[in-house]
C-alpha cells in the first residue's frame, strides 16, 4: 500500500477542512457551511462486541461535560468534577442512544432549548459528521444573534448594543443566552434563529451496551430515544440488538421515574420485540406466571398521550432514516415506555 | 514414574462435615476428596477404578470375541494419561455451607454438575446439566437452594440445585421465538443485494423448511441479569436491614471494569448502583463473610480496592506492587478472606506468582499490608482452616515459580501440591510459620493424575493456558476500525 485510495484522501481532506472551518470564529456571516453526509459515509453496522477504541470516562463523576456544552458552564471556576474540568450548571437528561447523523437531536434543540442534550454513536465518522454539523450550526446561529441583536441596537439606545462575550472556556463558544426569538426548529434555513441557538446539543462516540453507566448516574435522565435500531435480521445475531431483557434494566438504572424511552422502527418484527420487551399487553398473564422481569420497571404510554407528544413528531420526521423511511414510503411503528418506580424490596 | 510432573489443584476447598471434616479438590480432569485430619485421598471423580475395569474388560472381550486390533491400542498406561473425558479441566468448584453438596463445571463441555459429598468422601453426582454458554463465575445463593452462573457472554442465570421434576415450561418465548417467515421486507431493505438475499429467504420459507437446531437448555433456568461484556466473577451477598430483616445482592464484574450491585432475584433487574474505579478488567470479587458490607476487588490493575459496595464508595486503593516495578503487567488470580483467631484476613495471589500477599481488615475498611508468604510454586488456590489457624495453599509444581509458561527441568518427588502455613501465636503482628502437617505429606505423596514430563510443546501451551488464561482479558490497543 502505497497511497490511500483517491477517494478516501479527498474525504479525509474534506473533513479535516470541514472541522478547521467551523472553528474558525472569525470566518465571515454566511460562509459557515453545515457538512456534507457524502464525505463522511460509514457501514451501517459496528460490532458491539469487538473492543473499539473507545473514550469513555471512569464514572460520571470523571466525564467532562464541559467541552460538550460550553454555554451551560458553571461560571464558578472552583465547582470541578474528579478529573479537574468544571462542572455544569445542569446535567444532561436526554440521550439519542446511536444517533446517527443527528436529525433527532438537531429537531429537538430548538423544541427544548434549556435541556442538554446528548447523541451517542459507536461508528467514527458519523460523530466526525455530527460534531462538525453542531460546531456549524452554533457558529451560524451566533452570527445570527450578533446581526439581529445589531439591527435591534439601531433603534434603541447605543448603551445596549453588548453583544454576548465569549465564554472564556472555548474559543468557539459565546455565552449566549437562549433567544425569545419566535423562529421554528427548521434546521434547513440557516437564517432562523434556534432558541438555544443549537448550544444544548452536543455528540459522543461510545458503545452505549457497554459503557452507558460511565457516563450517568442513577435516574440521571429523563427522555431516551432509541430510534431506528440495527434491527440485526438473523436470529443469531439477536443479542447485538440494543433492546434487551438485560440491557433495558440499564436504560430503567440511567432514566428516572416517570422518564420516557421513545423508540422507533420500521421493521414490524422489531416492534413487537421492543412491545415484548417492555410491556406486552397481550401477555401480561403469562409474565406474571414467569415472576417479575425488567418489564415490571416500565408501562406503555397511550397513542392518546403520544399526539401531544413533541417529541415524538420529531423523531417520527425529522431523524436521517425516518425521512429515508417516508421516501421508500415504508412503515414507521413507534412505542414510548415510561419508567415506573422500582418496586418494594421484598 | 517418578519423572512425570503431577497436575496441580486448580480448586481446593476444606469441607466441614459432621463427623470427618474432608478436602476436595480439582486437579486435571478430576476431582479428589481427602480426610482434613490424616490427609488420605478417599475418592476420585469420575472413578478410576471403573475407567481401569472398564479397560480391561474391553480388552478381555476383545480377545475373546475376535477383532482386537484397535481397542488393544489403549494400553492401561496411556489410558491413564491420556484424556479420555470430554473435558479437560474443572476450573470452578464450588460447595454448600453445609458441604453436603459440590458444584462443579467442567470447562469443555460447559456442564454445570451437582455431586453429592458422600460421608466417606465420595462423589455422587446428581444432575449434569449442559449451559448455553462457557460459564466463568458460579456462585449460591445464601439458602444454598439456588444456583447463580454467569457465563463469557455476559448472561447471569438462577438454577435451582437440585433441579424439580416438573419440566419447565417455554418460558423462553422470547428468545427462541422462531420466525416463520423473514423479519425483513421489500419496505425495509432497498439494496439490490438484499433484496435478493430476502428472496431467497422467503423461497426458504415457503418450502417450510424447520430450524432444527435446538433452542436453548431443556432445564429449568431463569435469565437474572446480563452484561455486554465477559462476565468474570460474582458474589452473592446478604445484609441486614434490621434486626431481622436482610436483603440480599448480586455483585458482578465484568471484562469492561465495571462492578455492577443488583439486587438478589426476583428482582435482579434492578440495579441498585455500579462500583466504578478499575482501569483495566476485573477479575476478582471478595466479599468477606465476617464484613458483608466491604468488597475487594482486583483485576488487571496493580491495585486492590476496598469498597463499600452498598454506596460506591472506594475506601482504599491497596498497591500490589513496589513502587519500582510499576511497569509489569500484573493480574490479580486470587482474593480470599479468613479470620483466623482476632484477625480479619485477605489473601491475594498475583497470576503466576509464588507470592501469596497478605493484608490485615482494618475496623475502618482498609487494608494493612502484612509479611507475605513465600511458596515453592505459584500460587492457585487458598483454603482457610479457621479453627486450626491454618491454612492450606495449593501450589503449581509443574511450572517454574513466577512464570506462567515455563516448565521446571524436571520433577520433583514428590511433587509439592499443598503446602500448609500456620499463624505464630502471641504476636502482634501476622507472621506464619509452615505447619509440619502430616496431612499435606500425604496428600503430596499420593499425587494426583500424572502428566509427561515428555509432553509436547503444542500441549504444554494447551496446559498453561487453561491453568493461566487472565492475561487473554487484557484488551490490546490498535485493534481499532
Amino acid at each position: 500500500m502505497s497511497q490511500p485510495p483517491p477517494k478516501r484522501q479527498k474525504r479525509a481532506e474534506y473533513r479535516k477542512q470541514a472541522a478547521e472551518a467551523v472553528g474558525d470564529e472569525s470566518a465571515p456571516v454566511g460562509k459557515v457551511k453545515l457538512p456534507k453526509k457524502k464525505f463522511y459515509r460509514q457501514r451501517a453496522h459496528a460490532n458491539p462486541f469487538s473492543d473499539h477504541q473507545l473514550n469513555y470516562p471512569l464514572s460520571p463523576a470523571h466525564m467532562d461535560w464541559a467541552s460538550h456544552f460550553p454555554a451551560f458552564v458553571n461560571p464558578d471556576p472552583a465547582q470541578t468534577n474528579l478529573i479537574g474540568t468544571r462542572n455544569l450548571l445542569k446535567d444532561v437528561e436526554v440521550v439519542d442512544i446511536g444517533c446517527g447523523f443527528g436529525g433527532l437531536l438537531v429537531g429537538l434543540a430548538g423544541l427544548l432549548p434549556e435541556t442538554l442534550m446528548v447523541g451517542m454513536e459507536i461508528r467514527v465518522a458519523v460523530l466526525e459528521y455530527l460534531n462538525t454539523r453542531i460546531q456549524a450550526l452554533r457558529m451560524q446561529q451566533q452570527q445570527q444573534q450578533k446581526i439581529q441583536s445589531q439591527s435591534q441596537s439601531q433603534s434603541q439606545p447605543p448603551s445596549s448594543t453588548s453583544t454576548p462575550a465569549p465564554a472564556p472556556t472555548t474559543p468557539a463558544a459565546d455565552a449566549d443566552t437562549p433567544s425569545d426569538a419566535p423562529a421554528p426548529p427548521d434546521p434547513n434555513t440557516s437564517t432562523a434563529l434556534v432558541p438555544g441557538g443549537y448550544q444544548n446539543i452536543s455528540a459522543i462516540r461510545s458503545n452505549t451496551m457497554k459503557f452507558f453507566p460511565n457516563f450517568f448516574n442513577k435516574h440521571q435522565l429523563s427522555k431516551i430515544f432509541i430510534c431506528f435500531p440495527d434491527p440485526h435480521f438473523k436470529a443469531r445475531k439477536h443479542k447485538a440488538r440494543i433492546i434487551s431483557e438485560t440491557l433495558n434494566a440499564e436504560y430503567a438504572y440511567a432514566l428516572r421515574p416517570g422518564g420516557l424511552l421513545y423508540t422507533i422502527t420500521d421493521v414490524e418484527e422489531y416492534h413487537h420485540w421492543i412491545l415484548r420487551h417492555f410491556r406486552d399487553e397481550t401477555a401480561v398473564e403469562e409474565a406474571e406466571n414467569e415472576g417479575p422481569t425488567v418489564k415490571e420497571l416500565f408501562e406503555r404510554v397511550s397513542e392518546e398521550e403520544l399526539e401531544k407528544d413533541e417529541c415524538v413528531q420529531v423523531m417520527r420526521e425529522a431523524t436521517e432514516e425516518g425521512k429515508k423511511v417516508t421516501r421508500n414510503n415504508g412503515n414507521k411503528y413507534v412505542a414510548v415506555f415510561r419508567r415506573k418506580q422500582d418496586p418494594e424490596w421484598v | 514414574m517418578a519423572a512425570n510432573f503431577q497436575h496441580p489443584f486448580q480448586c481446593f476447598h476444606f469441607v466441614p462435615r459432621p463427623n470427618t471434616n474432608l478436602l476436595i479438590g480439582s486437579a486435571g480432569s478430576k476431582l479428589y476428596s481427602y480426610s482434613a485430619e490424616t490427609g488420605e485421598r478417599l475418592a476420585v471423580w469420575p472413578q478410576e477404578v471403573d475407567s481401569a475395569n472398564a479397560n480391561a474388560v474391553d480388552a478381555d472381550s476383545g480377545s475373546e470375541q475376535g477383532p482386537p486390533g484397535k481397542k488393544r491400542k489403549v494400553s492401561a498406561s496411556e489410558s491413564q494419561t491420556n484424556e479420555k473425558s470430554a473435558w479437560s479441566s474443572i476450573p470452578i468448584v464450588t460447595t454448600t455451607t453445609n458441604g453436603e453438596y459440590i458444584v462443579a463445571l467442567t470447562a469443555e463441555d460447559k456442564c454445570l454438575r451437582v455431586f453429592q459429598l458422600q460421608e466417606d468422601g465420595s462423589f455422587t453426582q446428581l444432575s449434569e446439566r449442559a449451559m448455553p454458554k462457557r460459564p466463568s463465575a458460579i456462585t449460591l445463593t445464601s439458602d444454598d437452594t439456588t444456583i447463580i452462573c454467569g457465563d463469557k457472554f455476559g448472561d447471569v442465570y438462577s438454577l435451582p440445585l437440585i433441579p424439580s421434576d416438573k419440566l419447565p415450561v417455554i418460558t423462553k418465548a422470547l428468545r427462541s421465538a422462531k420466525l416463520s417467515h423473514p423479519a425483513a421486507t421489500n419496505l425495509t431493505v432497498h439494496t439490490k443485494g438484499n433484496r435478493r438475499a430476502l428472496e431467497q429467504q422467503l423461497r426458504l420459507a415457503s418450502v417450510g423448511k424447520k430450524d432444527e437446531k435446538a433452542s436453548g437448555p431443556t432445564f429449568e433456568h431463569t435469565l437474572l441479569l446480563g452484561h455486554v461484556s465477559l462476565l468474570t466473577d460474582m458474589a452473592y451477598v446478604s445484609l441486614p436491614v434490621d434486626a431481622n430483616k436482610k436483603r440480599s445482592y448480586i455483585l458482578t464484574a465484568d471484562r469492561d471494569e465495571h462492578i455492577r450491585v443488583s439486587r438478589g432475584p426476583p428482582h435482579a433487574h434492578v440495579i441498585e448502583n455500579y462500583c466504578l474505579g478499575h482501569t483495566a478488567f476485573i477479575s476478582q470479587l471478595c466479599v468477606p463473610q465476617w464484613a458483608p458490607e466491604f468488597l475487594v476487588s482486583g483485576g488487571g490493575d496493580n491495585y486492590l480496592l476496598v469498597w463499600k459496595w452498598a454506596e460506591s464508595r472506594i475506601l482504599q486503593k491497596a498497591s500490589l506492587v513496589d513502587e519500582s516495578s510499576q511497569a509489569t503487567e500484573v493480574a490479580v488470580h486470587g482474593i480470599w478472606a479468613t479470620s483466623l483467631g482476632d484477625l480479619r484476613v485477605i489473601l491475594v495471589a498475583l497470576h503466576g506468582s509464588s507470592l501469596l500477599q497478605c493484608f490485615t481488615l482494618e475496623a475502618d475498611g482498609t487494608l494493612k499490608a502484612q509479611n507475605p508468604i513465600q511458596l515453592s510454586g505459584n500460587v492457585l488456590a487458598v483454603t482457610p482452616i479457621e479453627k486450626d489457624n491454618t491454612i492450606l495453599v495449593s501450589v503449581d509444581p509443574i511450572r517454574q515459580p513466577d512464570t506462567t509458561q515455563e516448565w521446571r527441568a524436571s520433577p520433583s518427588s514428590p511433587s509439592t501440591l499443598i503446602e500448609a502455613f500456620h499463624i505464630k501465636s502471641s504476636t502482634d503482628t501476622l507472621e506464619w510459620e509452615p505447619a509440619a502437617a502430616s496431612v499435606t505429606e500425604k496428600i503430596n505423596s499420593t499425587g494426583t493424575d500424572e502428566v509427561l514430563a515428555t509432553t509436547e510443546e503444542k500441549q504444554r501451551k494447551e496446559l498453561n493456558d487453561s491453568l493461566y488464561g487472565l492475561g487473554h482479558l487484557r484488551k490490546r490497543k490498535g485493534e481499532d476500525e
